[in-house]
């Protein structure tokens, strides 16, 4: 049962963690407002379904939209300006991009739980002696698809390319005629989107509330544990924290499975520094 | 990271690099200098200027400077990121704390140790960087934010409540009010920033520079990188465990609220925002941070009050967004941090009218 539960958070964090590879791949910056870009995209598939009133698809639909085009907006309104400066300052810019995300949603819709909506059909499989809920089973298949479909996306088609190499630098990619501010408007985007259909599955599951974006804190180890370069990784990372999260805390109790979850992977770190499937950079002087 | 050459006066000669290393070069500096410390401590005299609220103010910027020096010293000098110093800090106050408060040591016995058990800590989880750089080095730092805050409230018994600590005295001064303990804090910033200043500039401070720039290459000049990595934590750590003993003992409170995983991104911002490898950024950093998370905490309360027909927490919301959109703002007009454009205004007012 707990091998099971840890699974299905597992396979949320591993969406969440999605989104930083995303980033990471197209940019080479970690976005540490990736949990709150989450907390935005849940509150707006919820100011669609409950405020506006539109059927449940159409929502979805519209806020994965509208997720896309806030992340082209975050791109297009801080970090295009930096193009060309030290990679740390972009890191910067995304640490404070956190603090206006927490304000705007706060601003906007207070700062207590919003009223419960399902997203999904919440009823229960039962198979053998566990109890399964459809809501986790579409979380983990989600997670599954959108990962093969990061891989398709990074290794064959021309954008996912161009997004590595600018990852690679700035300069060399502009040299090669590929547009980087166009590259990175679309992953960021495209991180927009990741983080909305998170933020869905997780409101659907612990509701609408500000503590959302504390799953940030989870989907991190699970995204470098798996190697921060790497789609696949990122599944399985989720799915390896969810299970020692939920087993150690099931066994131990007192809150241990986050601390747990963090002990295994600096012991990960120091076997395999790159993470599982991370890409191993090689360096000359 | 660029640096804009010291243009030094006409008839200021560094014929010796001794000479050309001094901190302070031409007598206006020294008289600035001069003049800067005498108003420091002049300034809980000055009406106006020595309200308790500007004073807690100060303290407060006092006892971040020193943790954010720590941590430039590893980030800036070093290349070592750190997402957990307010973990470090930790350490040292409750040890420093408790020392104090279950064995009565007198503050001044009391805070050396409690920077060293930080430094104790910070060298364990210091030593992943063998292997581990950038990012993955941060989320080894990242988890000692997890592990030690865990540690403290389920391992401890005592510091997951929090208790009282007895304010600094020294001979029969109890330093207990802002006004007195501000000169503790001046003391120990002032202290620790020249020698966070003097270490740079030394021997230990162009190996981490040198490890920062290119780790391979310093190897291969011959620095231990492991043996200096660790260095740079231990030193690091130090001065966070050194800002913690000191915040306990300015409280009288130690608790676990004081040190979350907010406030080390805070300490990583400021040291961003101010210019990393630079002592006076850091200082300009702390202080833009600081006032600015002043300006949320006062005006805050100030608009939910006139703008009520809002939901619950949207004035503090609009004044994080606002704060978020001004640092923003700062970071793309200024990604080198305050400290460059610092720079320059000291070479466009040494080269005026000439400047070019």
């Amino acid at each position: 049962m707990l091998v099971i539960s840890g699974m299905m958070n597992g396979a949320i964090y591993g969406l969440v963690a999605l989104g930083f590879v995303l980033v990471y791949k197209a940019s080479a910056v970690l976005n540490f407002a990736q949990g709150y870009m989450l907390l935005f995209g849940a509150y707006l598939f919820w100011f669609f379904r409950v405020t506006v009133g539109l059927p449940l698809v159409l929502a979805m639909i519209a806020a994965v939209a509208a997720g896309f085009a806030g992340g082209a907006l975050i791109e297009r309104l801080t970090l295009r300006r930096l193009i060309g400066q030290p990679l740390i300052s972009m890191v910067t810019v995304t640490i404070f991009l956190s603090l206006v995300l927490e304000g705007l949603v706060s601003m906007i819709w207070g700062t207590y739980p919003l009223q419960h909506v399902a997203a999904f059909p919440e009823s229960t499989i039962r198979l053998g002696k566990m109890v399964l809920t459809t809501q986790s089973l579409i979380a983990f298949g989600l997670a599954l698809l959108a990962a093969g479909a990061l891989i398709v996306f990074f290794r064959f088609t021309r954008i996912g390319l161009a997004m590595r190499g600018v990852a690679e630098g700035h300069q060399i990619m502009q040299s090669m005629g590929i547009s980087v501010r166009r590259i990175l408007n679309v992953s960021w985007g495209l991180a927009g989107v990741a983080a909305t259909v998170g933020g869905i599955l997780l409101g659907s599951t612990l509701g609408f509330q500000l503590g959302m974006s504390h799953i940030g804190l989870l989907a991190i180890p699970a995204a470098f544990i798996g190697g921060l370069e790497s789609p696949e990784g990122a599944i399985l990372g989720g799915l390896l924290i969810g299970l020692i999260e939920s087993i150690v805390s099931g066994y131990v109790g007192n809150a241990a499975g986050v601390p747990a979850a963090f002990v295994v992977l600096i012991l990960t770190m120091l076997v395999r520094p790159y993470g599982f499937f991370g890409l191993e950079r090689i360096e000359r002087v | 990271m660029s640096r804009i050459p010291f243009y030094p006066p006409s008839g200021v000669y560094s014929d010796s690099y001794r000479k050309d290393m001094r901190i302070v070069k031409t007598g206006k500096q020294r008289l600035m200098a001069i003049a800067g410390l005498v108003f420091l401590a002049a300034l809980p005299f000055i009406p106006g200027l020595n309200a308790p609220y500007h004073l807690r103010l100060l303290i407060g910027i006092g006892i971040a400077v020193i943790v954010a020096l720590g941590l430039n010293i590893l980030t800036g000098y070093c290349g070592q990121l750190n997402v957990g110093q307010s973990a470090f800090m930790m350490v040292g106050a409750f040890t420093s704390g408790m020392l104090n408060a279950y064995w009565g040591w007198p503050f001044w016995a009391s805070v050396i140790p409690g920077g060293l058990a930080a430094a104790g800590v910070g060298v364990i989880f210091g030593i992943p960087s063998v292997r581990l750089k950038g990012l993955y080095l941060a989320l080894t730092t990242l988890g000692a934010q997890i592990i030690l805050t865990w540690i403290a409230l389920y391992g401890v018994t005592v510091t997951s409540a929090g208790f009282t600590v007895e304010p600094v005295r020294l001979g029969g001064i109890v330093f207990n009010t802002p006004q007195k303990f501000y000169y503790v804090a001046l003391a120990f910033t002032l202290g620790m920033a020249l020698a966070a200043k003097n270490l740079m500039r030394s021997r230990l401070g162009r190996a981490f520079i040198a490890i920062r720039d290119n780790d391979r290459a310093a190897e291969g000049m011959g620095i231990d990188i492991f043996k200096y990595k660790l260095l740079a934590f231990a030193i690091c750590t130090f001065y966070a465990g050194i800002g913690g003993a000191l915040l306990v003992h300015y409280m009288m409170w130690a608790q676990l609220e004081s040190f979350t995983l907010q406030d080390s991104v805070w300490y990583v911002a400021m040291i961003i925002v101010g210019g990393l490898g630079s002592i006076e950024g850091t200082i300009f950093g702390v202080i833009f941070i600081t006032v600015l998370k002043e300006l949320v905490l006062v005006v805050g309360p100030m608009a939910q009050e006139t703008l009520s027909f809002l939901p619950i927490g949207a004035a503090s919301g609009m004044m994080l967004v606002f704060i978020g959109s001004v640092a923003i703002l700062f970071g793309v007009l200024e990604p080198r941090g305050m400290a460059h454009r610092w720079s320059l205004i000291k070479s466009f007012y040494r080269l005026w009218p000439f400047g070019y």
